[in-house]
């Protein structure tokens, strides 16, 4: 367990480490840092202050070290439209970005997960063919033709629902569902692949053949081991609570990161995106690292330092 | 594999299942939107930024404008046709970039072993773990915006998917009979590679293609949506929808024909997509 642990904290690291790498790199290739990060009507002793506090006038790979060291410190530069630190900007961002994506998250897992099992359960049925026409169409109905389509019907037509903005929490239902509809069908989708997967196992064949209820059969011995994919997708999921949002926040005008980051890339204002990459690097992190933990507890040959999907 | 395949061709030949009806369709319509791209100009009624000033957002079946006209009087059906053009060339320049770079990897990796094959893998799973539309909206950020820059970030999407199976499928082929018959002959690994193993897995990547495909498709009109793809006075699929949210409640006509372009398009190509995976290469999921 310990090997399996570190093994995955390295990974965990190294990845961190390839995007701040990347920001590094994309950083220098676009021009002066300084000109960029103070913009180009900086004076000259700031930007003279700047390029010594960054030092820029060392070699490219003490830069690149201390690069490393300023954000481990959480220094991660100011924006250039209000000169606050970038990482105060995004945080305000997040509470209404997460009132969004958590929501969503639920309807994808409440209705995605179950939906798959019956699916999986009924092969061949209505609610099978149904489950797998809405993956399709999940996945091929973008998500701003999706909430537009939302807001055509239920803003514009109707009338029941605003169909941008923030003010109250009726609000937040069109984006909730644009969000939540389209990532359920895709879980369902998974979660009964993966199932069937795991249902034409010889194992789920012994258990039935030697007359254990299919009820037990099921719980028992076909969802434990459907789960382990599944986590997987659902991991991703959480790791895109941050960044999930940018497309149905800017189709709702919702203040979130999102938000953020499209208002932040159109203006070029560096500090904000690098900002914000490294926080939705960091979630995507994190949340795969809960997965592989996971995988550790439901899987018992992980933890004896094997490997999964090692029979 | 080599072995297996005489046979297996000679069974499957009588039993060859037809075509679905659904899969027919789409093609039928991919069929249509290539031809419609690549001969845009003849078929476009207008210029595509042509002021029309006396028909400003004129809905859908008026005589001159078949699907309706915008803001500025601009033709709506020029507008999209010209739109599938650009979103398909961006769509086309990215998978076959895409497909390049991960094949190359793929085979670096299998033939090399080692230290650059852990570092390709690592890099797959980074490109695989991160959002990509975020990664391509930074990369914008610092940038700026251009067609060719465009195409070639969005020809980074999808490379892993590509760079894994190349190396997977290259490292058992090495393994086979033709591989080491040409190698005792004295060929080099390019040869190998390009004209020996790349033939045999081709089919697979191919598959590939039409799955990674649909999703270029989307992550372009993505960007586009956003204002930060494709550039005005040029437009895009994403770019035609942009526009049209601005008039949803007066002409939503102008919002729906791209919109419902995008998804049948991304559909079809899917449906076929998955219809060949079926046929030719099962065992990709």
């Amino acid at each position: 367990m310990l090997r399996f642990a570190t093994l995955r904290l390295g990974r965990a690291a190294i990845t961190i480490a390839l995007v701040v790498t990347f920001a590094f790199v994309v950083l220098r290739l676009s021009g002066d840092p300084a000109l960029i990060i103070l913009g180009p009507e900086a004076p000259p002793e700031a930007i003279a202050a700047f390029r010594k506090s960054w030092g820029l006038d060392a070699s490219i790979f003490v830069q690149y070290v201390d690069y490393f060291g300023a954000i481990l410190r959480g220094d991660l530069g100011r924006s250039m439209r209000d000169g606050r630190p970038a990482i105060l900007l995004v945080a305000e961002r997040i509470p209404a970005t997460l009132a969004l994506t958590l929501p969503a998250l639920a309807i994808k897992i409440g209705i995605g997960v179950p939906a798959g099992i019956y699916a999986a359960l009924h092969r061949g049925g209505p609610v099978d063919r149904l489950v797998m026409m809405l993956a399709v169409a999940g996945f091929t109905v973008p998500s701003f033709v999706l909430g537009l389509t939302l807001v055509l019907i239920f803003s514009v037509q109707l009338g029941w629902l605003p169909s941008g903005g923030q003010e109250s929490w009726r609000h937040a239902i069109l984006p909730v569902v644009t969000l939540g509809t389209g990532g359920a069908a895709i879980l369902a989708r998974f979660t009964r692949s993966a199932m069937l997967e795991v249902l034409g196992q010889p194992y789920i064949r012994t258990a039935s053949a030697k007359g254990v209820a299919w009820r037990a059969v099921v719980t028992g011995h076909a969802l434990p081991n459907a789960a382990i994919p599944t986590v997987t997708m659902v991991g991703f999921m959480v790791g895109s609570l941050i960044a999930g949002a940018v497309v149905v926040e800017s189709v709702f005008s919702w203040p979130g990161v999102g938000r953020l980051l499209v208002v932040a890339v159109a203006n070029r204002d560096l500090a904000v995106v690098q900002c914000i990459l490294l926080l939705v690097a960091g979630t995507m992190v994190a949340s795969n690292l809960i997965v592989d933990f996971l995988y550790g507890l439901l899987d018992p040959r992980l933890r004896a330092g094997g490997r999964a999907g090692a029979h | 594999m080599a072995e297996a395949s005489l046979p297996d061709a000679a069974a499957a030949k009588p039993a060859r299942p037809r075509m679905p009806p659904l899969v027919f369709v789409a093609i039928a319509w991919v069929a249509t939107m290539i031809a419609v791209a690549i001969l845009a100009d003849l078929v476009k009624p207008y210029v595509f930024t042509a002021m029309d000033l006396r028909n400003r957002l004129s809905p859908p079946g008026h005589p001159l404008h078949w699907l309706g006209t915008d803001e500025l009087g601009r033709d709506v059906l020029s507008r999209l046709i010209e739109s599938i053009r650009v979103s398909l060339l961006i769509a086309f320049g990215a998978s076959l970039i895409s497909a390049g770079l991960g094949t190359a990897l793929g085979f670096l990796a299998a033939h090399f072993r080692g230290l650059i094959e852990q570092a390709v893998l690592m890099l797959a799973d980074f490109q695989a773990s991160m959002p990509f539309l975020v990664l391509a909206l930074s990369v914008l950020a610092f940038f700026g915006n251009s067609l060719p820059l465009l195409i070639g970030l969005m020809g980074l999407y999808g490379w892993e998917r590509y760079a894994r199976i190349a190396r997977g499928l290259a490292i058992s082929a090495s393994a086979q009979g033709y591989a080491a018959a040409v190698r005792q002959l004295g060929a080099g690994p390019a040869r190998i590679y390009l004209r020996h193993i790349l033939p045999n897995i081709a089919s697979t990547l191919i598959v590939s293609m039409t799955l990674v495909f649909p999703e270029v498709i989307l992550l372009e009109s993505g960007l586009s949506f956003l204002g930060l793809g494709v550039q005005p006075p040029m437009t895009s699929l994403g770019n035609m929808v942009g526009y049209g949210r601005e008039y949803l409640t007066r002409a939503p006509w102008i919002m729906l024909a791209p919109a419902l372009t995008i998804v049948l398009t991304t559909l079809a190509i899917s449906i076929i997509g998955d219809w060949l995976r079926d046929r030719l290469d099962p065992s990709l999921n």
